[in-house]
C-alpha cells in the first residue's frame, strides 16, 4: 500500500529528486559468487528494480547520484566513474564476493568510463541491459545482451509516465491561479492542461510535420472557444491572452531529456551531428555495444562499425565516452568539432546543455 | 542561516561559489575557514592532508601558514579555480589529486599530521562518511589530528526553524543545481564511531555550523 502511495507520488513528482541511502543491498540470498549489479540513487528506479530483480540472487550497489535516476544522472554529472568507485570503495563489496565484476546500466555509459573503472577500483564494468525488467534474461544468458535489451524504446506506459510528470506541476500552477482569478474554471482548465500533456507525449512525435502545426491549430480552438463560452468580461479577456501564450510555449519548448526521443542541445543549442572518423575505428564495437538506439551497424570481416542510422542519434554522447580510439566526436555543418575529452568531462545541465562554451574548451 | 542547498548551486558554478558563499554565510564562511586553517598547521612545514578543496579557499589559508599541502577533490572545474588562486600564493608545495575522497586509501599511512574535511562530509553518504574517516585516521602519524567542519542539524524545536528556512533553499537549491544535501544528523557519534576522540566543538550562524576536531582514539 505505501509502496503503492509512494509510486504515484514519485511518478507525479518524477522531475524532482528522490533519494535513497547509497551503499550495498541485497537480493534474495546472495554468496560469493553472486552477480553484482550497480544502480543510482534514485528511490523509484531502486524499488522497481527490486521488483524486476526478485526470484535472484544478486548483489546491488545503489551509488550515490543526488536521487536522480541513472539515465539523467549520468548525462549530467552525477553518475560518473566517481560515483561508481566510491561506493565500489565505500560499500565493503570487495570482501563479499569471488569475482570482480560490476554490472552497470547500460544507460549509465555515458557517465562511467568503464576503463577508468578498472583503472581505479580493480573492477571490470560490463553495461547490462538498458531496462531493469531484462537483467534476469541477461544474467541468465550469461551476460549476454540481445539487440533488444540495448534499444531504449518509449511505449505506452512510460509516454504516459512522462505525461503524468508534466501534467502534476502544471496542473497546480493552473489550479492556484484559477482559484485566485476565476474558481469557476479550476475543472476545465485542469482537464484541459493535462489532456495536452497526455496528447504532447502521446501524440507528437507520430503525428505528420512533427505535430507542432496541431498544437497551434488546438491553440486556435481554445481561443476561440473561450471567447464565445465566456460571453465576454474579464475572463474572455484572460483566456484570450492566456492562451495564446500558454500555446506559444508549448509550440516552442525544447522536450529534450523528457522522452528518449528528444535530442540533448549538445553545446549552445547548435546542431551538432555525431560523426565517425573511420580511420580511427578498428572495430571494437563500443559504440555499437551502448547505443540506445541502435545507430551503429557492426561491418562483419572488416573491424569496423558503420554509423548508419544517424538520423535516430538522441546526442546522448555514450559512444563518444567509451570509444577508446576517439573515433567518434560531434561535429556541427561548418566542421566545427567538440572533441571526446570534452564531452568526458563536462556534463550536461538541467536544460540540457553543457556547461561549457565552444571556444572555450579546455586543453585535452 | 542554512545554506548547503545553494551551495549546490555555487558548486555548478565554481567562478562565483566564493563571494556567494561568504554572503550566504554573513561572513562566517571566511571565519570557519581560518579557523580550520588554524587549528590544521600547528607549525609550519607541517603535512596536510585536504579531503574535499573545492575552490582552494582553505587551501590557500593553509599554504599561508606553511603547511605542505595535498588537496583532493572529484570536481576537475573546481581544481582549476583552485589552482588559479593559489598560484598568487607563489611556488607553494600542493599536490593537487583529481580524485574522489574514498580514493586516499590509496595515500601512504601514517603521512599526515592533519587531514582537514571542510564542508564536504555531509555530500557524502552513511557509509561513505564512515569509510573516508576511518581511511582518515589510518593517514595520521602520532599525534595528527582531524579537523572537521559542516552543517549539522539542530536539535528540538529549532530544528523546525532550521528546516523552515531550509525549505526555499533547498528547493532552489535542486532547481538550480539539480542537487541537494542534508545537514549532518549526529557528526560527533559519526567520529568516535569512525575511532576518533573528540577533542574541541566550536559553533557558528546558531549552532548550524560546527568544527570538531579529533585525535585517533586508543
Amino acid at each position: 500500500m505505501i509502496a503503492l502511495l509512494k509510486d504515484v507520488l514519485q511518478t507525479a513528482f518524477r522531475m524532482a529528486p528522490w533519494p535513497t541511502e547509497p551503499g550495498l543491498r541485497t537480493i534474495g540470498n546472495p554468496g560469493r559468487k553472486s552477480p553484482v549489479l550497480l544502480t543510482a540513487n534514485y528511490d523509484l528506479t531502486v524499488r522497481r528494480l527490486e521488483r524486476a530483480l526478485r526470484g535472484l540472487d544478486a548483489w546491488l550497489l545503489v551509488a550515490p547520484a543526488g536521487g536522480i535516476n541513472v539515465w539523467c544522472a549520468a548525462a549530467g554529472g552525477h553518475l560518473t566513474t566517481h560515483q561508481v568507485v566510491t561506493v565500489l570503495k565505500t560499500s565493503g563489496i570487495d570482501q563479499l564476493v569471488d569475482h570482480r565484476n560490476l554490472v552497470v546500466p547500460q544507460l549509465a555509459a555515458t557517465g562511467v568510463e568503464d576503463l577508468a573503472v578498472f583503472r581505479r577500483a580493480r573492477w571490470r564494468v560490463r553495461f547490462g541491459p538498458a531496462r531493469a525488467e531484462d537483467i534476469p534474461d541477461y544474467l541468465a544468458a550469461g551476460g549476454k545482451k540481445s539487440d533488444a535489451m540495448r534499444r531504449v524504446t518509449f511505449p505506452l506506459r512510460d509516454r504516459l509516465e512522462v505525461a503524468a510528470a508534466w501534467a502534476t506541476p502544471i496542473g497546480i500552477l493552473v489550479t492556484v491561479a484559477a482559484l485566485l482569478l476565476q474558481p469557476a474554471w479550476t475543472l476545465p482548465l485542469l482537464a484541459l492542461s493535462t489532456g495536452l500533456a497526455v496528447t504532447v507525449f502521446t501524440a507528437l512525435d507520430r503525428l505528420p510535420g512533427g505535430g507542432r502545426w496541431w498544437i497551434a491549430a488546438a491553440g486556435v480552438l481554445v481561443s476561440l472557444l473561450c471567447v464565445t463560452l465566456s460571453g465576454g468580461g474579464t475572463a474572455a479577456m484572460v483566456a484570450c491572452i492566456g492562451a495564446p501564450i500558454g500555446f506559444t510555449a508549448l509550440l516552442t519548448f525544447d522536450y529534450a531529456g523528457s522522452t528518449p526521443l528528444e535530442g540533448s542541445g549538445g553545446f549552445d543549442g547548435q546542431d551538432w551531428q555525431i560523426t565517425l572518423d573511420a580511420e580511427r575505428c578498428i572495430g571494437l564495437y563500443r559504440c555499437w555495444e551502448v547505443c540506445p538506439q541502435a545507430c551503429y551497424e557492426k561491418i562483419e570481416g572488416e573491424a569496423r562499425v558503420d554509423l548508419a542510422h544517424d538520423e535516430r542519434c538522441v546526442r546522448c554522447g555514450a559512444c563518444i565516452v567509451q570509444c577508446p580510439r576517439d573515433a567518434l566526436y560531434f561535429e556541427d555543418g561548418e566542421g566545427q568539432r567538440i572533441e571526446p575529452e570534452t564531452i568526458r568531462r563536462f556534463k550536461l545541465n538541467l536544460l540540457g546543455r553543457r556547461s561549457i562554451q565552444v571556444g572555450d574548451e579546455p586543453e585535452a | 542561516m542554512s545554506f548547503l542547498a545553494l551551495m549546490r548551486w555555487l558548486e555548478a558554478t565554481p567562478e562565483r561559489y566564493d563571494s556567494g558563499m561568504q554572503a550566504i554565510t554573513l561572513g562566517r564562511v571566511a571565519q570557519l575557514h581560518e579557523a580550520v586553517a588554524r587549528e590544521a598547521v600547528p607549525r609550519p612545514g607541517c603535512d596536510v592532508l585536504e579531503i574535499g578543496c573545492g575552490t582552494g579557499a582553505v587551501t590557500e589559508r593553509l599554504v599561508r601558514r606553511g603547511a605542505h599541502v595535498t588537496a583532493l577533490d572529484q570536481s576537475a572545474q573546481m581544481l582549476e579555480q583552485a589552482k588559479l588562486r593559489l598560484m598568487s600564493a607563489g611556488n607553494a608545495e600542493i599536490d593537487w589529486l583529481e580524485q574522489t575522497a574514498s580514493e586516499i586509501d590509496a595515500l601512504p599511512r601514517a603521512a599526515f599530521d592533519s587531514v582537514v574535511l571542510s564542508l564536504c562530509l555531509s555530500d557524502m553518504s552513511t557509509s561513505e562518511r564512515h569509510y573516508v574517516l576511518s581511511q582518515s585516521r589510518e593517514r595520521l602519524r602520532p599525534g595528527g589530528r582531524l579537523i572537521v567542519a559542516d552543517e549539522v542539524r539542530l536539535r528540538g524545536a529549532t530544528r523546525v526553524l532550521q528546516s523552515l528556512i531550509r525549505a526555499p533553499q533547498w528547493l532552489a537549491g535542486w532547481l538550480l543545481a539539480g542537487s541537494v544535501s542534508h545537514p549532518l544528523k549526529n557528526l560527533r557519534a559519526e567520529l568516535e564511531a569512525s575511532g576518533f576522540e573528540v577533542r574541541h566543538e566550536q559553533q557558528w550562524l546558531a549552532g548550524t555550523l560546527a568544527l570538531f576536531i579529533g585525535e585517533p582514539g586508543k
